[in-house]
């Protein structure tokens, strides 16, 4: 379960000076579903999904994940999550075995759960036919399988994902749709975001659409259609933005305030 | 920490930098081929290197034959050298003062042209005025006028003649003809010279009483030589030797001449024993070189895994990745640092394997080069571990800051500028081992190892535990940023930022925070350091009190006052909280004055102890104690030496400076950076340690009370107390009966206070210094944010 309460961040700008990233975000996730955060290139999506994955910590609000502070108790949320985004690589010098075996010890996994675990694994994601071979050599979707493997292979309950399908072709992407969608089944509580209107549609049971570092708005497909009496997604992600277009951005003239929360 | 993380990571580094074909070759194929290449060449280099001969133009009238010769044909007199063989490098080239002259003009003539060059020289004429090359010819003397006589000495007349150029045409001439080049070195005798000589000999020689002898005022020969031109040089070290034998010949005349035995003058020798032990004297010769190549090879080993290990990381995209698994950011530091370390271990060692075999080659082949001695090796391997630990940390804090391995690299520069002149210092002859010398980091090692590779062991042992404190502390403190580093978001997530000053002024004063950054604490430190070093060349050092005052109100006012008001108003919204003008709390200013006066023997008798161990120079302790010479006012030395610098130094560095580091999270890190800037202001280093440690105290009075005016009073108490202290005489310490309670005179003036007194003082510090710790201080954001993740991380360890 991921709880999100008034998230922000602000960061300083050469150019925009005091920037938040993110004002006073809220959301939850839970187990079986996946909460998709949708919205434009710059609208926080990764910085929201860094702060849940302990990358970066917030200036303001709560973020727990399975009852674990982000910030206080950063080793315990780290031991819950798998994290895979477009930034994420594999390590060019070493093979994909080796690689998704160097993170389940990270992780913890006994040597022999390990290899069942890893068995099972490259089993379901069709990866035994390159087990062996280094990541200098692999393709795009190859690549894409290990990242998948390297962030599966310790069974974490919650699962973020950051625009994974960024940079892969139509099957790759298919592919690797299909296979969030499993894990969903499998009782994950999972963070996807893209900006891929498609992507959302098929596989979201929530969407957030973030703009400009806030939610415009939160619900199932069906409540965000009826809520704005528009069925195609794209066109109502348009229409929430539009309204934003036509005003300065506000995080650019937005000066620090105390700490809040 | 989990080790069992670290070693994970260990591992899968290692592993990946043995899978890459540079760090393999660089590693280990590079240090096995090179140093054998470079002994290869060495030895076909030196068959070519030989002592090249230089050039003397010899004017002037020389004495006769009653006189020892000075000159025989071309070359100086074969008696007059060490080995007969050594005559072969002075060529001589006899003339007269206007044939010297004459060939000046002619050598500083513009050049003749192409097909004059093909000229073969003739056999005896003096070199031309060549260029300098690497093979010189200069055994061919250039073409003088046919008028010079060739060979052998030059018998002139006992009187000048009419025409005899002036001392300084003289000068001018050998002069130009020197700078040319034509010749190394002009020896000038004036033209009496030689009837002088003869005139004393022949009075000598009639055995005439010495008032009837003529005065031995023989005319000094005057030597012209270019310092700029190492072969000048050489030539005249050749040629004063020459002449002083000369010398020793005639004067050996002189005696026999007088009379005496030849001796007489010089009546014993000095005879040299070399006791240096087989082996010790090629040791003192490794001992300089290896224990530079072993920094330097540390240094290298380590930058460039470090700049992979960091920099490469986040440009393959594998950083994030290892950021969102368990590992905790200290476990992925200290499994990097470890990698980096055992490539620079590998480095040095495999470079002074192959170094070492290959040096034992070369010495057989030259004999002037003895081996190195093997047990030099083993003390190298043992300095590995420490020097690898230092230089690998540094290099990962500063390999996790760059963005890129490109930009990486630029940072191998600054680090070698800061490292070589610790490392080159040591090697000046001088510089020994002591225990001052022994905490300065790497300077020190790089001493004890010479010592020990020298086989001075009784020597070097004692100062083994403050050279291994001062590394370790290094290191920690090197590993500590590099997990710094690691924990900053703005290092490791840093995007490229295009550079536009006026952007960057416009948001400096646009985006004010309330108190300073830490980069603007920085900055203010760095810059009253620079304006007092420019300042100090300005301003004329104090001989006496109104020196001192002028040059103290100077430096307080615009060195460190100026800079630090000035940011405060630039940089900052609220200039109140940044210089902590807040009201102390009540008894928090009589407390602070308390503390001073009870640290005031304790800070004497530290002082003693620096001075003991870093002693001042007697010039520099001279020119002290001048400045207080006299009858003096009181009051105008608490003004200059006490109120003054309290308010200035207070306001810039636990106002400015401090309230800008604060922002660090820590408390007593920003307490100690301070403190440090506030040690270095200080311009003698003695005083600059005490005043170190003094600021740490006062940094902690103004974080635990929030105000500036404890620290304020602190610093007026302590500075008073301490010049009314040294200032105390042997009258009046007769006088003051409670002052030999509790204190000796220390030498003609100051005082030194009892232990007793030292360890009452302590119990009344600590007892202070727990009340200020009672205080409820303001914590910044940053040291309560970093105080809940202690907390909780404690909890999880717990649990």
């Amino acid at each position: 379960m991921i709880h999100v309460r008034e998230l922000t961040k602000a960061y300083t700008d050469l150019e925009r000076g005091k920037f938040v990233a993110l004002d006073r975000v809220s959301f939850y996730a839970l187990p079986g579903q996946i909460f998709g955060l949708l919205g434009p290139n710059g609208a926080g999506k990764t910085t929201a999904l860094r702060i849940l994955s302990t990358m970066l910590r917030p200036t303001g609000g709560t973020v727990s994940i399975n009852g674990y502070d982000v910030v206080t108790q950063a080793a315990e949320v780290r031991h819950q999550i798998g994290f895979l985004s477009a930034n994420t690589g594999i390590y060019d010098r070493m093979t994909a075995w080796e690689m998704v075996a160097y993170f389940g010890r990270l992780y913890g996994l006994p040597e022999d759960k390990l290899d069942a675990r890893m068995d099972a694994i490259f089993s379901r994601l069709k990866m035994n036919d390159f087990r062996n071979v280094l990541g200098a050599k692999l393709s795009t979707g190859m690549r894409q399988k290990v990242s998948i493997a390297r962030a599966i292979v310790h069974d974490p309950p919650v699962l973020i994902f950051d625009e994974p399908t960024t940079g892969l072709d139509v099957l790759v992407s298919r592919a690797l749709l299909r296979t969030v969608a499993e894990l969903r089944d499998q009782g994950k509580c999972i963070v996807f975001s893209t900006h891929i209107m498609r992507e959302a549609e098929k596989l979201c049971d929530r969407v957030a659409i973030v703009h400009r570092g806030c939610i415009r708005a939160c619900g199932t497909l069906e409540e965000l259609r009826d809520q704005h009496a528009q069925h195609d997604l794209e066109e109502l992600f348009f229409q929430l933005i539009s309204a934003d277009s036509n005003t300065p951005d506000p995080r650019s003239a937005v000066l620090l305030e105390e700490y809040r929360g | 920490m989990n080790w069992k993380n670290i070693r994970l990571i260990f591992v899968r580094e290692v592993r990946d930098q043995m899978r890459d074909r540079r760090t393999l070759f660089m590693i280990f194929v590079l240090p096995i081929l090179l140093y054998p290449l470079l002994g290869m060449t060495f030895l076909q280099i030196a068959q070519f290197v030989h002592e090249h001969p230089t050039s003397v133009f010899v004017v002037g009238p020389l004495p006769d034959e009653a006189e020892p010769a000075l000159v025989s044909g071309s070359r100086f007199a074969e008696d007059l050298f060490e080995e007969p063989d050594e005559a072969r490098l002075l060529i001589a080239h006899r003339g007269t003062a206007a044939q010297l002259l004459v060939e000046a003009q002619r050598q500083t003539k513009p050049k003749p042209a192409a097909h004059d060059k093909h000229r073969a020289p003739q056999a005896d004429a003096a070199p031309a005025a060549e260029k300098e090359s690497a093979s010189d010819p200069a055994s061919e003397p250039s073409t003088l006028p046919d008028t010079l006589p060739e060979t052998g000495p030059e018998t002139e007349p006992a009187t000048a003649p009419a025409t005899e150029p002036s001392l300084t045409a003289v000068a001018a001439a050998a002069e130009k003809l020197v700078r040319s080049g034509a010749y190394q070195v002009v020896v000038y005798f004036p033209p009496d010279f030689a009837p002088r000589l003869q005139d004393y000999r022949e009075a000598l020689l009639a055995h005439k009483p010495a008032e009837a002898r003529p005065a031995l005022a023989i005319p000094s020969p005057q030597l012209y030589f270019n310092a700029a031109q190492e072969k000048s040089q050489l030539a005249r070290a050749r040629v004063a030797e020459v002449l002083a034998k000369w010398r020793s010949q005639i004067g050996e005349r002189n005696l026999v001449a007088g009379n005496l035995p030849p001796g007489a003058a010089s009546c014993f020798r000095v005879v040299s024993h070399d006791v240096a032990e087989a082996g010790r004297r090629e040791a003192a010769m490794w001992s300089k070189v290896f224990p530079f190549l072993l920094l330097i090879w540390a240094l290298t080993g380590a930058f460039y895994p470090a700049i992979d290990l960091c920099a490469g990381e986040k440009e393959r995209g594998t950083l994030e990745t290892l950021l969102s698994s368990p590992a905790a950011r200290t476990e992925i530091v200290w499994g990097k640092l470890l990698t980096v370390m055992l490539f620079s271990m590998a480095t040095v060692m495999l470079n002074l394997i192959s170094l070492g075999i290959t040096g034992l080659f070369v010495a057989g082949q030259l004999p002037q080069f003895g081996p190195p001695p093997w047990s030099s090796l083993l003390w190298l391997l043992v300095a590995l571990i420490p020097v690898s630990a230092l230089f690998s940390g540094l290099c990962l804090a500063l390999a996790a800051f760059a963005r890129s391995t490109k930009e990486g690299q630029y940072y191998l520069m600054p680090l070698v500028l800061v490292t070589m002149p610790l490392v080159i210092v040591p090697m000046a002859p001088g510089v020994e081992l002591t225990l001052g010398n022994s905490l300065i980091p790497v300077t020190g090692i790089v001493l004890l190892l010479r010592s020990f590779v020298e086989g001075d062991y009784a020597h070097a042992l004692p100062f083994v535990p403050p050279v291994v404190a001062v590394t370790i502390g290094c290191c920690l403190l090197a590993i500590r940023w590099a997990v710094d580093q690691f924990n900053s978001e703005t290092v490791l997530f840093r995007e490229s930022e295009r550079l536009d000053l006026r952007v960057w002024l416009w948001r400096l004063l646009r985006d004010r925070e309330p108190t300073p950054s830490v980069a603007e604490a920085v900055l203010c430190g760095v810059l009253i350091l620079v304006i007092k070093f420019f300042l100090g060349f300005a301003l004329a050092m104090p001989t006496d009190f109104a020196g001192l005052a002028k040059t103290a109100v100077v430096t307080q006012l615009v060195v460190v006052l100026t800079p630090a008001l000035l940011m405060t108003i630039m940089l900052t919204s609220s200039p109140r909280k940044t210089l902590l003008l807040a009201r102390a709390p009540r008894w928090a200013l009589p407390a602070a004055a308390l503390l001073a006066l009870f640290v005031h023997p304790l800070a004497n008798l530290l002082q003693q102890a620096v001075l003991k161990l870093y002693p001042i120079n007697d010039e520099v302790a001279a020119r002290l104690e001048s400045m207080f010479e006299g009858p003096f006012n009181v009051w105008a030395i608490l003004l200059v030496i006490a109120v003054l610098p309290a308010i200035c130094e207070e306001l810039a560095f636990r106002g400015f400076i401090l309230s800008g580091f604060r922002h660090l999270g820590h408390k007593w890190r920003a307490i100690i950076f301070s403190s440090v800037f506030f040690g270095l202001t200080h311009a003698i280093f003695q005083q600059s340690v005490i005043t170190t440690l003094i600021g740490i105290l006062i940094g902690y009075l103004a974080v635990q009370t929030g105000s500036l005016w404890p620290g304020i009073v602190y610093h007026i108490t302590h500075n008073s107390l301490a010049v009314l202290s040294g200032r105390v005489t042997a009258a009046e310490y007769e006088r003051f009966a409670p002052l030999r309670w509790i204190a000796n005179l220390a030498g003609e003036r100051g005082l030194s206070y009892h232990w007793t007194v030292a360890a009452l003082a302590a119990w009344a510090v600590l007892s202070l210094l727990y009340w200020f710790h009672r205080q409820p201080y303001r914590k910044s954001p940053e040291e309560s944010l970093q105080e809940a993740i202690d907390h909780h991380a404690a909890q999880s360890l717990a649990g």
